[in-house]
């Protein structure tokens, strides 16, 4: 039933890409989405299509899990493409009744299309190859330097950390909370959407209230071992870039590079 | 009303690499009225048993039988199956959650559809039952009580749905000595008063020896052993296998057969056949001692 | 008052401690009433007491979770109240708690046993050496990649005790560590009690089961916020009357002997555990003082 649920989907392998320091793997994420806004056109995209399936081949992670991984926004797709092709304005293609199909709305749901899924993959990919826990840990190192300026960054880290620890935990927690309630002749599955609302209350509260419970129990057990925020605390895994990260970052920059001059170049015949 | 399982297996994640049984081929019968103890430790299946037991869980093979009524067929209604098989499950107050005791014990009934009327009944009757005072506790908030009341309300849900058989998964757990010993002096009440079958899920061997009738010793998803406690526990070795203790009556006896003293372990499962067997045993020797 | 030697390494002097009133109108709780207690360094403390007897809250006054309304409580020589040694006094008396899902961190074994040395602010070379010992010492090294969600309630106890470990404490404080778990997951914590009591660690244990605390130096029995009884396990479960008067049971083998000597059988105080137990009735040995055999 509700078993089994984890957060973020890791592919256990051990590749040069799954070896990366997160915090290169987070930024080339962070400037791989940059390029795919700036991209004007197809050559932009078949560049990246090109470094996203370099990627995935040094890393393991056969296609068919990330092609699998897409089937739930299958729809949000899908509706992307329809959207644009119908309500983009210009030369009409083909009309189906009021409906008109113009070759701009065309190429527009085209690219956007590409657009999203390209998006999905390489995010994909960061998770796949990345520890949910390590990706905190780099994230807390990314985000430290804006500490300084009081942003929460070790707050925002242990928070992420703790909600990986007790997602699964409250899942379960709510799977036994629902068949007691059963037990008890409740009844989830039918009726209109006020009486099903309703009836979740039995599971909701229950809930609650063992979240509340589980919260001041581990804040009491987090006090007697000494927590006391992020100043003055040392970590166990500390980050230090390898030459490979070296070689990542020379690639993420040649792959920006070209991105941006294809830019460039193809504004100038336009 | 009598519970036949026959042949219930239960696959998690079926077909994919990591497939497990937790529970494999089990058959069992109960009788109406019947004292059934369930002892195995964590992982063995327990839980995943019982909760095939009132249609929580569908086997993905076998049969389970409710009085004649075959639960796992599509068309039974669960409800129905609900009100005949109470179900309590480990830590059960916490699945409390209306605002007064009154209301969260009426909660059963009323998704039965039984009267307001009737529920009001049925509430007084499970609140006695489980030895709390309804003027006193009514209408009083379940998240203010104490554990161990906590704890009888709880159980007071399941009982006002008036089921005739009676599950109830470790009831004394994380208790105190007294409390322990008065949530079990409790279930025997209730089931001397409505004539219940109860099913036990129990950790404590003690409790089990004392109290069953019969016995179904899990492990790995199957039932290992099945019998009268003093058939469960003549068999310490397979016991042992499956991370089981025995009795402390029991448990003496065996310890003193193991350092060579010739005294007969049948059916010694209560401390006071213990205390006897060893006293005689002990004369006996004294009386050998004093011919030499 | 008598006053102690240094040797104590938990000085409880006249500690009342109530829980502020839940609503205007009405009156304060008083959870522990006017307490002294010694206990000596490297010994093994067993408290019992019924539920609301005041056992949890005595303990977590001693791990500064809880400041006393009155009288104070020492550390290895600091005072709870002092606010600059707090972190000092909860290193040195680390806290296993009753639930074992609700007191892990992380999402990976080796992480959670690696927090409190991370907010101790110690290297990473030397967390690794700390936790990697203390994993081994726990016997969960081998799960140190695992997340706990997917362990046993006595592995994961086993996580929390590493977790403690780790820090170096001089004290261990087990605040019904064993009162969720099977039997199996019990033995596996009071295998590690043990260990940890022939290191050299002073350990207090809450517990309900009657059996561990017949392992103790020393039992403590509190009802209503006071000390009840104060003895070594021989005295305590020497007086039946008294325990079964203050709710508690006697452990199962002390349970027996009582039933032998009303059958005019002669067995000595000493006699604790089912091994001990036997061992007398065989006539094998006079029963060990030491209860290794349980």
């Amino acid at each position: 039933m509700l078993r089994d649920i984890t957060l973020g989907q890791y592919y256990p392998k051990d590749s040069v890409i799954h070896r990366l320091d997160p915090r290169v793997k987070i930024t080339a994420v962070l400037v791989y989405i940059v390029m795919l806004f700036l991209v004007r056109d197809f050559t932009g995209y078949g560049v990246s299509l090109l470094a996203v399936i370099a990627v995935t081949a040094a890393s393991g992670v056969p296609f068919r899990f990330i092609l699998r991984g897409m089937r739930p926004i299958a729809v949000i797709i899908l509706l992307t493409f329809i959207l644009n092709l119908f309500l983009y304005p210009g030369t009409i293609l083909l009309s189906l009744g009021p409906l008109h199909i113009t070759e701009q709305g065309l190429h527009q749901a085209l690219f956007m299309v590409c657009r999203l899924v390209l998006l999905i993959f390489g995010t994909a990919l960061l998770t796949y190859t990345t520890k949910p826990m390590k990706l905190t840990d780099g994230m807390e190192s990314l985000m430290s330097p804006l500490s300084r300026f009081g942003f929460p960054s070790h707050e925002i880290a242990i928070i992420m950390s703790i909600a990986l620890r007790f997602i699964p935990m409250l899942v379960q927690e709510a799977d036994k909370i629902m068949k007691a309630q059963q037990a008890r002749g409740a009844d989830f599955e039918s009726g209109n959407i006020v009486r099903r609302v309703k009836s979740l209350m039995p599971l909701f509260i229950p809930l609650f209230v063992g979240a509340f419970r589980i919260a001041q129990d581990l804040a009491m057990a987090m006090e007697a071992r000494c927590y006391r925020g992020g100043s003055g605390r040392t970590r166990l895994h500390t980050m230090k870039l390898e030459k490979r990260d070296g070689a990542a970052i020379l690639l993420l920059s040649a792959y920006a590079a070209v991105i941006l001059a294809e830019r460039v170049l193809s504004g100038m015949f336009f | 009303m009598p519970i036949v399982a026959e042949n219930i297996s239960y696959v998690y994640n079926k077909g994919q690499p990591d497939e497990t049984y937790a529970l494999r081929h089990v058959s069992f019968s109960a009788e109406d009225g019947e004292f059934i103890g369930i002892i195995g430790h964590t992982g063995s299946g327990k839980s995943t048993l019982i909760q095939h037991l009132n249609g929580l869980l569908k086997p993905d093979s076998g049969k389970i039988l409710i009085d004649g009524e075959d639960i796992t067929s599509g068309n039974v209604s669960l409800r129905r199956i609900r009100q005949k098989v109470g179900l309590v499950f480990q830590y059960p107050e916490y699945q409390l959650f209306e605002e007064t005791v009154e209301k969260d014990v009426a909660f059963g009934p009323k998704n039965l559809g039984i009267s307001p009327e009737e529920a009001v009944m049925r509430v007084k009757d499970a609140l006695r039952l489980t030895g709390l005072d309804y003027d006193e506790i009514a209408e009083r908030s379940p998240f203010e009580l104490s554990g161990g009341q906590k704890r009888r309300v709880a159980i007071a849900g399941v009982l006002a749905m008036q089921p005739k058989i009676l599950i109830l998964d470790e009831p004394a757990a994380g208790l105190d000595p007294g409390s322990h010993d008065r949530i079990l002096a409790m279930i025997q009440e209730i089931r001397r008063e409505r004539k219940s079958t109860v099913i036990l899920v129990s950790h404590n061997m003690d409790d089990a020896a004392e109290m069953c009738d019969r016995i179904f010793a899990m492990k790995d998803g199957e039932i290992l052993l099945s019998g009268t406690p003093e058939e469960i526990f003549s068999a310490a070795d397979i016991l042992r296998d499956a991370g089981l203790g025995l009795p402390a009556a029991a448990d003496l006896i065996r310890r003193m057969r193991d350092m060579g003293a010739d005294i007969d372990a049948d059916g010694i499962l209560l401390p006071e056949q213990a205390a006897d067997a060893v006293a005689g045993w002990l004369k006996g020797k004294e009386r050998r001692g004093k011919k030499c | 008052m008598k006053s102690r030697a240094a040797e104590d390494i938990i000085r409880i002097e006249n500690l009342t401690f109530s829980y502020p009133a839940p609503e205007e109108g009405t009156e304060s709780q008083t959870a522990v009433d006017d307490i002294s207690l010694y206990i000596e360094e490297g010994s093994f403390v067993a408290v019992l007491g019924q539920n609301g007897s005041g056992k949890s809250t005595l303990i977590k006054t001693i791990n500064a979770l809880l400041s006393p309304s009155r009288g104070d409580v020492f550390v290895c020589g600091m005072n709870t109240k002092d606010e600059e040694l707090v972190w000092e006094i909860r290193r040195s008396a680390g806290m296993v708690f009753q639930n074992p899902d609700n007191q892990l961190v992380s999402a990976i074994v080796e992480d959670d046993v690696a927090f409190g040395p991370e907010n101790l602010g110690i290297p990473a070379p030397e967390i690794r050496e700390r936790i990697d010992d203390a994993m081994k010492r726990t016997g969960i090294f081998g799960l140190r990649k695992k997340s706990p969600h997917m362990l046993s309630g006595g592995q994961k106890q086993r996580v929390a005790i590493a977790g403690v470990i780790a820090m170096r404490p001089k004290c261990i404080l087990f605040d019904e560590a064993t009162a969720m778990l099977d039997p199996r997951g019990r033995c596996e914590v009071m295998q590690i009690i043990r260990s940890l009591k022939k290191e050299g660690i002073t350990v207090l244990l809450i517990t309900h089961f009657m059996e561990e605390a017949a392992e103790a130096d020393r039992i403590i029995v509190m009802e209503k916020g006071k000390i009840a009884l104060s003895g070594t396990p021989e005295e305590i479960f020497g007086d039946p009357d008294s325990v079964k008067r203050l709710g508690l049971k006697l452990p199962p083998a002390v349970e027996m002997r009582e039933l032998l000597r009303a059958r005019g059988i002669d067995i000595p105080d000493s006699v604790l555990n089912m091994d001990g137990l036997a061992r007398y009735l065989c006539g094998r040995a006079e029963p060990e003082r030491d209860s290794s055999g349980v």
